[in-house]
């Protein structure tokens, strides 16, 4: 029996590889006022961001109840006795917190492993699109596992921010902190280290932030993996994949958008980079 | 008084929707005390909803047992947990559940050893648990509840309000264990949300429910108040903080007021409250021996307690120190202006030395600024050409180490600390800002001082003159007029962002018609006004 994979939706994954990959993605909540959707579900990253311009509710988000992951579990716990679960980092969400209480409340026989990832959204995706791949492959839990971990130093990602606002609003900045407040209109450019939000720079214009996602890829030797996700700017995103086709095949580099969850942080505009580095590099 | 000696599954579910009406009339007070893990003041909204779904399924219990009921409640809690307090608050009632599994209804002793069960529980299902939080108001509440039983007083409503008042005193106390919540000056937000469903309970089970609908639950004050945050350094000759000394005088016919009069001349912050027998004092003062030997020939002393204040306060800054965002790379800028030296810091510069074109630091002022910042490692922005061999001294002079990037103009400078990246190592951050400031064009537009020929351009006094990277481009009676002359010597279609800082002389709406005007030439531009307040100068522009 093969290792199921789940993650939080805050992997940004979409549904074609999911399904592809056999993967489940538990989905975050997000909320106008009285209204709640499931993260990419019923709320798509386009239908979000026209609420987020037009809706006078500041959206809410929320992480999965403990008996949401023991829904799914039970569910695959009919076809595997193995599970693999890899959340967005535990400085971000208690998504992971949900997930393990819901663990030791599985009616079947089955293990249940859960790691956090200290990433989120593609950095955290590609982990999880590694791990899919070595459990079809017929890797079981623990090889699976010890690959997640080996894993989580090499995912990187790498942000470009039209505006800290929203990051600041949802309490979400971290480190980022230092970039507040800057007297000239500056776009900051964010990484995740130790699992929450960290500056890397600022740059003064959207073209030379997207030089420097360019210049930031371009700077590892060995890239396993590529992912480009946009929020608002699919044009943008296209000329950056354009661009990153001079270092990974271009049909290999994954393409989403943020999820509707992440985009409450994120804000519109929003641009990034992620890459898992080759092994040993 | 009424005593209630035990309750069935029934009573639960009426006390526990009591609670939960409770807690909803102080939810917007919760959500705005979150800030811990995140602050994204959302935990009492959280708590209401999951004891929503946790009573709802109450209502569902298969029969009237508490075992039943608080079972459903625990199921209704797990499944609609919100937030990192609803699931711990769906730990606590699992605990509960198990504590009291098989019982139909149950005494204040049960309760207390269910609360104990509610706290491993919710202790065990995390995998960091950390103090200063809900946990800890449950922890200390289960505690308070096992004390109460073992008395041998032990009714519901004792060993509730036993329950209550702990958890009461160990929310005002969350700050002193969590450093984030001492910094807000606030108490912990789930901690709260828990207190406000266990006094709803208390409040039922006394049979004040009527009271209840037009009341509203208290917030419990942090008791640790609020202290701003004291500058880093303390310099060495500022006045010493002295010894905070406390005791208790016991004798016979002691006269408080005389006793304050006597030692206000020999300390601070005096307190003498008392009467003939006996009298509590504090005072800090710079010589407790002095304060001892005086009360010693009044009465005795007990309970006495001298503490070292500069210590105190040393240990403090420590705290702030330790808290405070480690820069491991300062920087330190010459800039003169307001505006400017506004701008330097919000985008990060660590000290600001103030000079410019006619009045150039000395080395001496660049050194002070350099051993001020708390980084070992320091970057000086001279951002003026006559000021980096200054700069380039500070070198030999102190033990830190020193990187000068020789900004000549204040664009350069801006652009060399904007380029500073947060993850490099101090040689390439040094390096990145010397490219940095020569990916900058830099407009300075001027007054002559007086008549002179240069660059083949005549010049008479105080005629607007325009420099391009510190070569005169441009002269003309109108200081617009001059920088659109030195702007039309750039190629602006492969520009993308200008920056006009205007100087203290200059009137903000010239500036925005320039603006204006350059935008409406080239409406692809970024253009950004900021007033630099510099002297001197016009206009300083970076084109970028």
């Amino acid at each position: 029996m093969a290792v199921k994979v789940v993650t939080d939706s805050l992997s940004d994954i979409t549904s074609d590889i999911a399904q592809g990959l056999g993967i489940t993605v538990v989905p975050l909540t997000v909320s106008f006022g009285r209204e709640s959707f499931l993260d990419r579900i019923t709320l798509t990253t386009d239908e979000f961001y026209y609420r987020l311009a037009h809706d006078a509710n500041w959206p809410i988000t929320t992480q999965p109840s403990p008996g949401d992951f023991v829904n799914v579990f039970n569910k695959l716990a009919q076809e595997t006795d193995e599970i693999l679960v890899i959340t967005l980092s535990t400085k971000l969400s208690g998504t992971y917190q949900s997930a393990l209480q819901a663990k030791s409340l599985v009616e079947k026989e089955c293990r249940i492993e859960v790691i956090d990832s200290l990433t989120v959204a593609m950095g955290l995706g590609l982990i999880v699109i590694a791990a899919a791949k070595a459990a079809q492959a017929g890797a079981n839990l623990d090889e699976v596992a010890d690959l997640v971990r080996r894993a989580i130093p090499r995912s990187h990602l790498i942000a470009y921010f039209d505006t800290l606002k929203y990051l600041a609003k949802g309490g979400r900045i971290g480190k980022a902190q230092g970039l507040l407040g800057a007297m000239l209109s500056v776009k900051p450019i964010l990484t995740v280290k130790d699992g929450e939000m960290s500056p890397l720079t600022r740059v003064r214009s959207r073209a030379a932030g997207m030089d420097y996602l360019y210049t930031s890829a371009a700077s590892f030797s060995h890239i396993e993996e590529l992912a480009v996700e946009h929020a608002t700017t699919l044009d943008d995103a296209d000329r950056l994949v354009e661009r990153l086709s001079s270092l990974f095949p271009k049909e290999r580099i994954y393409r989403s958008t943020v999820s509707p969850v992440v985009g409450t942080y994120a804000g519109p505009g929003v641009l990034s980079v992620s890459l898992l580095e080759a092994q040993g590099k | 008084m009424r005593q209630v000696d035990s309750i069935n599954g029934q009573d639960i579910r009426e006390m526990f929707a009591a609670a939960t009406d409770w807690l909803e009339k102080s939810v917007s007070d919760i959500d705005a005390l979150n800030v811990f893990p995140v602050p994204d003041g959302d935990c009492g909204t959280n708590m209401l909803l999951t004891m929503r779904s946790s009573i709802e399924d109450a209502y569902r219990a298969p029969d009237r047992s508490a075992s039943a009921v608080t079972q459903a409640m625990a199921n209704g809690a797990l499944m609609g947990a919100r937030g990192n307090s609803g699931v711990i608050l769906s730990q606590i009632w699992r605990g509960l559940a198990q504590g009291l599994a098989g019982k139909d209804s149950f005494t204040g002793s049960d309760l207390a050893d269910a609360l104990l069960q509610a706290s491993m529980t919710a202790y065990k299902g995390l995998s960091n648990p950390v103090e200063g939080t809900i946990l800890t108001v449950v922890r200390e509440a289960a505690s308070a509840a096992q004390t109460q039983a073992a008395s041998g007083n032990n009714d519901l409503i004792s060993i509730m309000e036993a329950i209550v008042s702990a958890a009461n005193e160990s929310v005002a106390n969350t700050p002193s264990l969590l450093p984030v919540l001492r910094e807000a000056g606030v108490v912990d937000a789930g901690g709260q949300g828990l207190y406000t469903i266990l006094e709803g309970a208390l409040h039922y089970l006394k049979g004040d429910v009527e009271k209840m609908q037009f009341r509203k639950p208290r917030i419990i004050a942090s008791s640790i108040p609020l202290v701003a945050r004291l500058p880093q350094m303390v310099a060495a000759d500022e006045v010493p903080y002295g010894y905070c000394t406390e005791f208790l005088l016991k004798g016979q016919g002691l006269n408080p007021d005389k006793l304050m009069l006597s030692l206000k001349r020999k300390g601070q912050s005096l307190i003498v409250v008392g009467d003939e027998s006996t009298v509590r004092v504090h005072i800090h003062t710079l010589d407790p021996g002095n304060v001892i030997h005086y009360v010693t020939s009044l009465g005795t002393m007990h309970q006495v307690s001298i503490r070292n204040m500069d210590e105190q306060h040393q240990d403090f800054l420590e705290m702030q120190k330790e808290r405070a965002p480690a820069i491991e790379i300062a920087t330190v800028a010459v800039v003169s202006g307001d505006g400017l030296s506004d701008v330097f810091t919000s985008l990060g510069a660590a000290a600001i030395v103030p000079g410019g074109q006619t009045m150039n630091p000395s080395t001496k002022d660049l050194l002070q600024a350099v051993e001020s910042v708390v980084s070992d490692k320091v970057i000086i922005l001279p951002n003026n050409k006559n000021i980096v061999l200054t700069a380039e001294q500070v070198h030999s002079l102190t033990t830190k180490s020193i990187e000068v990037v020789p900004t000549e103009t204040i664009p350069q400078g801006i652009a060399a600390l904007l380029a500073f990246d947060y993850e490099a190592d101090f040689e390439t951050n040094a390096k990145i800002m010397r490219k940095a400031k020569s990916a900058v064009k830099s407009i300075e537009v001027t007054r002559a001082v007086r008549s002179t020929q240069l660059n083949g351009l005549k010049i008479k006094k105080k005629q607007a003159i325009g420099f391009l990277d510190g070569k005169l481009v441009a002269v003309g009676d109108n200081a617009n007029d001059v920088l659109n002359e030195a702007l039309a010597k750039l190629n602006l279609d492969e520009v993308e962002v200008i920056t006009i800082y205007y100087g203290a002389d200059t009137k903000p709406a010239e500036t925005e018609q320039i603006s204006v005007s350059i935008g409406q030439q080239h409406p692809q531009l970024q253009i950004e006004v900021v007033r630099g307040g510099q002297p001197h100068y016009n206009y300083i522009v970076s084109v970028e």
